[in-house]
């Protein structure tokens, strides 16, 4: 028996096909992935399911009756519940309020707001989903991203009662949340799955994928491969579905081993919140920071970008290293890769060429008074290549790119101006694994450049392949700092935490 | 709903051609008044007048208001001159739209000034007569008070077509040898005058306050006669026979002068009167007649008790 | 078709309102002698719309300007009537500008108050500045010196035509502006904060700095076109440059309908300040009461930025 099958969905935009024939069934209490690099189709096929893009041509069964889902609606009353990236939640609200934002407020002599009912029927929807930190008078925006999400799963969980919920279509659910939040969350898809309802899981991060799913349907150029029971396949043969090619290594090898020549160091650093810091890196070394989200890893590399006030010294290749600002640190050779490449690392409106000269531009300019877009395109073409940017061309709009395209733009413009040190915040983030192959090999040729890279992600076993040394940020403070080979996920996860657990450096 | 939008758009064409037509193929002449002012009450009376003149006449008036923008004022005169116009008529100081009246010479279009003020380009304005206006209601001061007393004055020299009102009434004061001027204010107008001529006149009432020792108060216009007034009931000495005039004969003043105390008389300018005879002055020169006066005068009224309810 | 519609409704807005200005005015509109009039009475505005363009590039607003041309005009014929020559009149009113719109500058990208409300404070200021200066009275006559005033009444005379000098000031300022904006880091830096200001300032644009600056250069232009107007009308009063803000605002938003990202672009308020004073000019050589002319102005600026919208939402 099936929950939910979809057959010869097909859909063109313009005559270029999105999805050819495609195949998904999900069976009841199974979590299932969604798979594909950007551009496979993944979002046309989620859209067609919400009732949002008409298909070209479909076959839609629901527990084997055929159904049309050609609204919204129709997709809500099926049981169908999407949980995008972007939550419509009310951060002013309350918890219990954000829950049951689509139900009739419960009222006491039909007036004033029962808010000890609206509070309990909120706390039993969190219970349900096996969620018992949560306070469901808290307000929403002091809950983290990761506990956000997770109100507004229970929100989806007890919106219209007429409707029971049975499939969770979960797009990048854990894009923007830390580990420990994304394990939370994987607790509350297991508790939907033991209780025999099911979940469209898609994520670029395999290895989430691998522990927590069932089984996985990926997308490739408009076609579906079944993937079977991942407990049957490895990581590497997943990859190979994606891509479409076999993949050795998620991580590129080091080119040559570091120097030892010392390019940064950071001395007793302190900030708002943040510090004493002291680290170094070497000129060709990738030091990784490791940390839970919010341990003052974001406010280390503002301070080394100059964006934050900092006391304490600082040196890069053996001169005092004083930022004013952003803009100085650019000019004397320090690049900021930003978390979030939509609002920190993009003007996503401009051309491709003015996002990667934006941070040269006096130099790549006449005299600093005209500009010479000529030379800036070919520059950025230049740098383009270099990091394989597919772009039609440079003129292109930086929204026009898919993400991993866009996070190679970023790449591009950090690049730029030769830099002795690059500041990497979670670079991968949201990439695809094609393009996240690229971004380490890019990584690789800088470093064998002899640039120092400072490497701040929550992805350990991206931590652990691709640095050096790793340092453990807790509270503000650099308090470990380990070699990264030999080093086991579960052993960088304890240190995490603070869990005492054998040092290996 | 393109083609609905087509034809709309025809529909819209053929009807500005239809208007195109209409306005060349009639012979009537073309007159615009052209007035930045055209909100205020004064400018209205105006207007209407000249186009109640205009209507008789077959004119086709087009009337311009440029809400306070005097550059405007200068852009409006040239697109009529563009237009070629017979006549224009502005409502606004001309040596601020010298511009537009040089354009207009250019192109032989007659301007004509309504209320506006003497310009070499204007072929002549048509305006009140301000010395008439003061000789007006300091003579009624002088006659009322048998030619004999003393006399508040307030002036205000800054502004010239009230400068010269203050300068009438000094000299028919003058000519009286048993009148004396005790004293000649200049308030401060910044929150419309009656204030500040109420606490001026406060002032001279206390330092003279035996009855009878301030005969009559003169003002250039309504608002410190309204001021004056105020103190004078204020202090309790309504009864001791003190006349105040105003001129403008503005509602407050004509409200006051129908209750026939202290505020006697103020003088009224007939706008309707100015608009009337500025049309009179356009329809002469369109008739190829040349007007040799610079400034038209029309005559004004003195409003008493008798007439201040008209 | 349709798509062609929104996407280019302006400018066939626009071509329609020519034609039939053309068709309806037959003697008097398209005539060299009716262009270089509107280009002399679009003078100020143009001033300052382009410099308007330059803070809302960055997506900034300056509601100051008119009272700042106001300003400026009445401080140049305060000097004027204590015997300041020209230059020093001119030089002081445009060094008003500069540092009124510095101000303004420090209080948006300093102190961090949104451009709407720090901008209306200081329209007041400057126009309260403009009453104390003036005295609350128009300075006109003899004190305006005569050269000062023949500036808006001459012109030069390329191939037959006299183009004024207004036309001509208000050209070369539109060029200056187009090339710092479209040929100079620092235009391209300001497009970049209208973009994303976090992502320009990580990327090392140093935005407190370009804003001040930005604000700097449009304080400059209300100045001059205050100037401008103060020549034109050979006189100055504490109220004559009030009609500019709002005019130049439309004028800019009527060309960011024009652009494709639905940015503001230099040309697109050119042709913004084009459809305004076409629209007046015609109208009012086709007789339209002055109040009816305001309301269809008003209504074809917003039906041009409906179909903008329209268009945008279309192509998301």
């Amino acid at each position: 028996m099936t929950l939910l099958v979809l057959q010869h969905v097909s859909k063109a935009y313009g005559g270029v096909p999105a999805l050819r024939g495609v195949t998904l069934t999900v069976s009841p209490g199974e979590i299932h992935a969604l798979m594909g690099e950007n551009g496979a189709g993944k979002s046309t096929l989620i859209k067609i399911l919400a009732g949002v893009v008409a298909p070209d041509s479909a076959t839609i069964r629901m527990d084997g009756a055929p159904v049309v889902i050609d609204s919204p609606r129709v997709a809500h009353r099926l049981g169908l519940r999407f949980i995008h990236q972007e939550l419509n939640v009310v951060p002013t609200l309350s918890v219990a309020e954000n829950i049951l934002l689509s139900q009739p407020v419960p009222r006491r002599l039909g007036l004033f707001v029962d808010w000890a009912k609206l509070n309990r029927l909120a706390g039993e929807a969190l219970k349900t989903l096996g969620i018992t930190h949560i306070d469901p008078r808290a307000p929403l925006a002091a809950l983290s991203l990761g506990d956000q999400m997770l109100v507004k799963i229970s929100s989806a969980l007890v919106s219209e009662p007429g409707a029971p919920a049975r499939l969770y279509v979960m797009d990048e659910p854990t894009a923007a949340l830390t580990r420990e939040e994304s394990e939370r969350l994987f607790r509350v898809l297991n508790e939907i799955r033991r209780a025999g309802n099911s979940v469209l899981y898609v994520s670029h991060r395999l290895d989430e994928v691998m522990t927590l799913c069932d089984r996985a349907t990926v997308l490739r150029d408009g076609v579906a491969i079944d993937s079977g029971k991942l407990a049957d396949i490895t990581h590497n043969d997943l990859v190979s579905m994606m891509i479409g090619r076999k993949v050795q290594d998620a991580y590129p090898a080091p080119a040559r081993p570091a120097e030892s020549r010392e390019l940064f160091a950071a001395i007793d650093l302190s900030g708002p919140g943040v510090g004493p810091i002291t680290l170094a890196v070497k000129a060709g070394e990738v030091l990784g920071i490791a940390g839970l989200s919010g341990m003052g890893q974001t406010a280390l590399l503002r301070m080394i970008l100059g964006d934050t006030r900092a006391k304490g010294d600082m040196r890069l290749d053996g001169q005092p290293w004083r930022p004013r600002g952003p803009a100085d640190a650019w000019q004397g050779g320090v690049a900021y890769v930003p978390a979030e490449r939509r609002s920190e690392g993009l003007v996503l409106s401009r051309p491709i060429y003015e996002n990667i000269t934006l941070p040269h531009l006096s130099r790549q300019s006449r005299s600093g008074l005209l500009l010479l877009r000529g030379l800036e395109r070919a520059l950025s073409q230049k740098l383009g290549d270099g990091v394989r940017l597919k772009a039609n061309t440079v003129n292109q709009r930086a929204v026009e790119l898919s993400g991993g395209n866009q996070q190679k733009v970023v790449f591009a413009k950090a690049l730029n101006g030769t830099p002795k040190l690059l500041l990497l915040n979670e670079p991968t983030r949201g990439v695809d694994v094609g393009a996240k192959f690229d971004i380490y090999q890019i990584i690789r040729t800088m470093t064998a450049k002899g640039l120092g890279v400072i490497l701040v992600s929550s992805d350990l076993p991206e931590l652990i392949g691709m640095a050096d040394r790793i340092a453990i940020m807790r509270s503000g403070e650099v308090k470990d700092v380990v070699a990264a080979q030999g080093l086991g996920e579960e052993a960088l996860l304890n240190l995490c935490y603070g869990r005492d657990a054998a040092k290996v450096a | 709903m393109n083609i609905n939008l087509k034809t709309n758009f025809r529909r819209f064409a053929l009807a500005a051609a239809a208007l195109a037509v209409t306005s060349s193929a009639a012979l009537a002449a073309s007159v615009a008044v052209i007035t930045p002012y055209l909100a205020q009450p004064g400018t209205q009376f105006y207007v209407e007048a000249f186009q109640g003149v205009a209507k008789e006449k077959g004119w086709d008036v087009n009337v311009i208001d440029t809400q306070g923008d005097v550059a405007a004022v200068i852009s409006k005169i040239e697109d009529m001159v563009n237009q070629k116009v017979d006549a224009i008529v502005i409502n606004v100081d001309p040596s601020q739209v010298q511009a537009g009246l040089e354009a207009a010479k250019a192109a032989n279009i007659p301007v004509f000034g309504m209320d506006a003020g003497a310009n070499p380009l204007l072929v002549t304005n048509v305006t009140s007569n301000g010395y008439a206006m003061a000789a007006e209601t300091s003579t009624y001061v002088a006659d009322r008070i048998g030619g004999k007393g003393d006399v508040v004055m307030f002036v205000f020299d800054a502004f010239p077509p009230v400068q010269q009102r203050g300068v009438v009434a000094s000299a028919v004061f003058g000519n009286f040898p048993d009148i004396k001027i005790l004293d000649k204010v200049t308030p401060d107008v910044s929150d419309g005058g009656i204030a500040d001529s109420r606490a001026k006149m406060e002032a001279i009432l206390a330092a003279h306050p035996e009855p009878g020792s301030i005969a009559a108060v003169w003002a250039a216009w309504d608002q410190p006669a309204l001021g004056a007034l105020q103190a004078i009931e204020a202090a309790g000495r309504q009864n001791e026979g003190i006349v105040i005039t105003g001129i403008d004969a503005n509602p407050q003043a004509r409200e006051e002068i129908a209750k026939g105390g202290n505020f006697e008389a103020s003088v009224a300018q007939d706008f309707s009167g100015i608009g009337a005879a500025a049309a009179d002055a356009v329809a002469r020169v369109l008739g190829g007649e040349t007007i040799k006066q610079s400034v038209i005068y029309v005559p004004t009224k003195l409003v008493t008790v008798a007439n201040a309810a008209q | 078709m349709l798509k062609f519609v929104l996407r280019f409704g302006t400018l066939i807005g626009f071509a329609i309102i020519l034609v039939v200005f053309t068709i309806a005015l037959p003697e008097s509109f398209l005539t060299a002698r009716n262009w270089l009039n509107i280009s002399q009475q679009l003078s100020m505005l143009t001033v300052v719309a382009a410099g308007m363009t330059v803070v809302m590039v960055m997506g900034d607003f300056d509601l100051s300007v008119g009272s700042m041309a106001t300003l400026a005009g009445v401080v140049a014929a305060l000097l004027f009537t204590l015997g300041q020559p020209i230059e020093v009149a001119v030089g002081a009113a445009l060094l008003i500008g500069l540092l009124g719109g510095i101000f303004n500058g420090i209080m948006v990208s300093v102190f961090g108050i949104l451009p709407f409300v720090a901008t209306l404070a200081t329209l007041t200021m400057f126009s309260g500045a403009a009453f104390i200066v003036s005295g609350g009275k128009t300075i006109s006559g003899r004190a305006i010196p005569e050269a000062f005033g023949a500036f808006a009444r001459t012109g030069v005379d390329i191939g037959g035509f006299i183009v004024p000098n207004l036309t001509i000031v208000a050209a070369l300022v539109l060029v200056v502006t187009w090339v710092l904006l479209e040929q100079t880091p620092f235009g391209r830096r300001l497009y970049a904060i209208g973009g994303n200001i976090e992502a320009a300032h990580l990327s090392g644009v140093r935005v407190r700095r370009l804003k001040i600056a930005a604000f700097a250069l449009t304080g400059l232009s209300a100045a001059g076109a205050g100037l401008l107007y103060a020549s034109r009308v050979a006189s100055a009063n504490p109220t004559q440059g009030s009609g500019l803000m709002l005019n130049a605002i439309a004028a800019v938003f009527l060309g960011m309908t024009m652009s494709r990202q639905g940015e503001p672009r230099l040309l697109g308020t050119l042709m913004g300040v084009l459809i305004l004073g076409v629209l007046d000019n015609g109208l009012t050589q086709m007789s339209v009461d002055s109040y009816v002319r305001q309301v269809l102005v008003g209504g074809i600026i917003l039906i041009a930025v409906a179909l903008g919208s329209i268009s945008k939402t279309r192509r998301r």
